[in-house]
């Protein structure tokens, strides 16, 4: 090294270096190298962090890098796509819950139902300003919810969306909405309405321009490769956000996506699939950590337009035929929950004693199709034609080979198989993972596809399920005994109707680098950096 | 028989000869032993274990034992069984598949052979299948037949087609212009009857290299295919989807992709030993 800097006047210095020197020279050189790269690697090591203790101050700065497995597509803004990571980064929602589903403020300071639950009265942050330096008032609020009672956004929460009849502004920072009649179910719309831009909405369904009141601003998007995120340097939330910017990288390769995060590219993604995490979980430079909100409630789901699945012993001998605890462990690595309800545990839905009712019972599976009088059948069943998607639907055809179902394998890719549950266009049977069971149970049995029970995937209607479905709908409160007495009954119609075969409850899975703090998810998996950041 | 009568029926059973000489050549005898051992194990595979290749279990990712001697992949299955039946699915697609792209390839040769306008559109129709990579061209017919055994035996028949429609050609555009031909024309012989009984016999020589090369290829395209999940449905077993499943445990259950990889780079090495020993039997 000194022999080139003190030779910076060119050739002539180095014949004065014996070949020796020059050997020592470089051997010297190439261990100064080593040790820098040790050192980098020390830095970026999330192990050595972890070991120094969580308890460090917020660091300012740094780009966090967020592994997805799908793009963003901008159509689907409103309607909770596949990809909602992106959500709360450049938007805001009106409160967020806690584990507890307890309504916090946002972007509402405060907020008051009336008594008969036909209102609700909310007064808002007088602080906040759109990225365009645009002030945020009341009005803002009435083209959000305008907005989500637009079919073409495809929100799913549009039925709740629609309750809301009239808007009375008093000033700019106070609204009440008027519903059509109560609902259990309205602070999920203020979960899942994000808050945008009025002059540039169409642009941010054509992702040329996003435009919210959140922590990042939008800076650029790569189809297929990238979107790119900086600080928004006038955010509400004092100090925040901490981080300079977020990168979110789209990895569709399970196994690539798996590289990246282990060689510390991508600090933090929900993509892992559960039996690749369990080859994480021993590993100190990453944190696993698992969220009740309902990325993926496993099922099977039996479109009852086809002649072979309209007995309902036919589906209940399928939920008898399924192990669903080799499923949890060899499909989903064990990071699952067997359950034959939608219900995760947070639900005021759930109980222990329905989420057990179906186990795996080969007998009983066998006698129950006898009683159809079903001898041989043999169904198609699609699936998603991911390597993890594949596994699933080949431990489902085996379990019901054993019970003298033949299955026949149609995999899927993934927008074809949102487009047909979305169109109602599903075989006889079919596997996908569904959400919207994370929040008040009503928002499942009006949004959800596979569960709507207007119109749902599975063609299924009957005036009972109508009838509990908007029995529990049609009301303001949302935990009381009477309100969890509607819940049963409609997990007992789920239980007894079997169109919808649940198999397990996936939360999300975060993997991140031991050095990411602060990260958290809200209900509808929009993703939180206000308090993120890369520590040391 | 007729080309037996002509004068240029000697230099005929030369070239088998050629090829058998050939096979016995180091290149010919490796080729045969790695080919024969595998398509053996393949073979035989219900005598050499009893287990199901498509029976799951409780036991994932176990290692070598008793009752696997392979261990079990993911979902619990016996390893060495889905091996032996995942070869005979190869070799069934692929002893399908070529000699099917042999016999169009041949076919449309033929017909070029018959008019300046037919070879016109069949080499311009060889172009057009040559024009894409054999990935598009998965892709391409996959998208409209959806994935399975039959899509998979088309795209490597079709992938095959320009090459064997190539070889025969050539040959029947030199041995067209030979004397005997010539001769049997003169005879009176039409036509087709001078394409058919006295050229096509005298062309085919060269399709036996390709023929191997196309089985070699043949593989390789089915593993592509069931690599990116586009092949054979599960859960019947391939030697391409059985590499691609074990992807994910390259890391903790390296075995799972190596046995394998070792029985697919054992079939590819041989057919390639094989095509290239035939090759070289012929030219010396």
């Amino acid at each position: 090294m000194n022999a080139f800097s003190a030779g910076s006047g060119g050739p002539l210095s180095l014949p004065a270096i014996s070949r020796r020197a020059l050997l020592r020279g470089s051997l010297a050189g190439a261990g100064l190298l080593a040790l820098s790269a040790c050192r980098s690697a020390a830095d970026s090591s999330p192990g050595a962090d972890a070991a120094s203790g969580g308890a460090a101050s917020p660091r300012r700065g740094g780009v966090l890098t967020v592994g997805v497995g799908v793009d963003f597509t901008p159509a689907l803004l409103f309607a909770q796509s596949a990809n909602s990571l992106l959500q709360r980064l450049v938007f805001n929602t009106l409160t967020r819950y806690d584990e507890q589903l307890r309504p916090q403020p946002e972007l509402a300071k405060s907020w008051e139902v009336a008594p008969d639950g036909l209102s609700v009265t909310l007064k808002l942050r007088e602080d906040v300003t759109f990225h365009s330096g645009r002030k945020f008032t009341a009005d803002d609020v009435v083209f959000a919810v305008k907005n989500l009672q637009n079919p073409v956004r495809s929100a799913q929460l549009r039925s709740t969306a629609l309750t809301v009849t009239d808007f009375r502004k008093n000033g700019d920072f106070e609204l009440t909405l008027v519903l059509a009649h109560p609902v259990s179910n309205l602070f999920d719309l203020f979960e899942f309405m994000i808050v945008p831009d009025s002059e540039s909405v169409e642009d941010a369904v054509a992702g040329t321009k996003l435009i919210g009141t959140g922590p990042f601003t939008f800076t650029e998007r790569k189809p297929g490769s990238s979107l790119s995120f900086a600080r928004n340097e006038k955010y509400w939330n004092p100090g925040r956000p901490y981080l300079d910017g977020v990168e979110i990288k789209v990895i569709p390769q399970a196994e690539t996506l798996l590289s990246s995060v282990k060689t510390g590219q991508t600090h933090l993604t929900y993509a892992v699939r559960g039996k690749d995490v369990a080859t994480l979980k021993d590993d100190k430079r990453f944190r696993i950590t698992q969220y009740d909100t309902g990325a993926g409630a496993f099922y099977i789901g039996a479109n009852l337009s086809f002649p072979e699945v309209q007995d309902k012993r036919v589906r209940q001998a399928i939920a008898w035929a399924i192990d669903r605890d080799r499923l949890v462990q060899q499909a989903l690595g064990g990071y699952a929950t067997v359950s034959s309800v939608p219900w995760p545990k947070s639900s005021p839905a759930y109980r222990e004693e329905d989420a057990k009712r179906y186990h795996h019972d080969p007998e009983k599976a066998k006698a129950l199709l006898k009683e159809a009088g079903v001898t041989s059948l043999s169904l198609p069943l699609a699936h998603q034609s991911d390597a993890g998607s594949t596994a699933v639907a080949q431990i489902l055809q085996y379990d019901l080979k054993q019970v003298g179902i033949e299955v026949q394998l149609q995999p899927v890719d993934s927008p074809t198989m949102q487009k047909q549950l979305i169109s109602q266009s599903m075989p006889a049977l079919w596997t996908l993972s569904h959400s919207f069971s994370q929040a008040h149970p009503a928002t499942l049995a009006v949004s959800a596809y596979p569960f709507n029970e207007a119109k749902n995937t599975s063609k299924f209607s009957s005036p009972a399920y109508t009838e509990a479905v908007q029995r529990a709908w049609n009301r303001s409160d949302a935990d009381s005994p009477e309100a969890k007495a509607l819940y049963q009954q409609v997990t007992d119609i789920l239980l007894d109707e079997q169109f919808i075969v649940d198999l397990a409850i996936a939360g999300l899975v975060e993997v991140a680098g031991a050095q990411v703090r602060g990260v958290t998810l809200n209900k509808y998996s929009y993703l939180n950096l206000d308090d993120a950041y890369l520590a040391g | 028989m007729t080309t037996l009568s002509l004068p240029s029926s000697a230099p005929l059973l030369r070239p088998r000869n050629r090829y058998v000489a050939g096979l016995l050549t180091w290149r010919g005898v490796t080729g045969l032993v790695l080919v024969g051992v595998v398509a053996l194990a393949g073979l035989l595979a219900p005598w050499l274990t009893d287990a199901d290749p498509d029976a799951q279990g409780a036991q994932a990712l176990a290692g070598p034992s008793g009752a696997h001697p392979l261990g079990t992949d993911d979902i619990g299955r016996d390893l060495l069984s889905r091996i032996l039946h995942g070869i005979l699915t190869d070799l069934s697609i692929i002893l399908t598949a070529v000699p099917a792209g042999a016999l169009i390839g041949a076919a449309l040769a033929l017909l070029a052979a018959t008019s300046r306008a037919a070879d016109l559109v069949v080499q311009r129709l060889f172009d057009l299948v040559l024009s894409f990579p054999g990935l598009i061209l998965g892709l391409a017919v996959t998208a409209i037949l959806g994935p399975g055994r039959w899509p998979v035996v088309i795209i490597i028949a079709l992938a095959e087609v320009p090459y064997f429609g190539r070889q025969l050609r050539a040959g029947v555009l030199v041995q067209r212009e030979r004397e005997y031909a010539l001769a049997a024309r003169v005879g009176g012989a039409g036509r087709a009857r001078v394409l058919l009984r006295h050229v096509l016999p005298n062309a085919v020589d060269p399709l036996i290299v390709q023929g191997a090369v196309a089985l070699s290829v043949g593989v390789f395209i089915e593993g592509a295919l069931s690599f990116l999940g586009l092949g054979v449905r599960p859960p019947q077993p391939t030697l391409g989807s059985l590499i691609s499943g074990s992807v994910a445990y390259l890391d903790t259950d390296p075995l799972l992709a190596a046995a394998p990889l070792a029985v697919t780079t054992a079939l590819v090495l041989g057919f390639t030993l094989l095509a290239e020993a035939l090759n070289r039997g012929a030219r010396s």
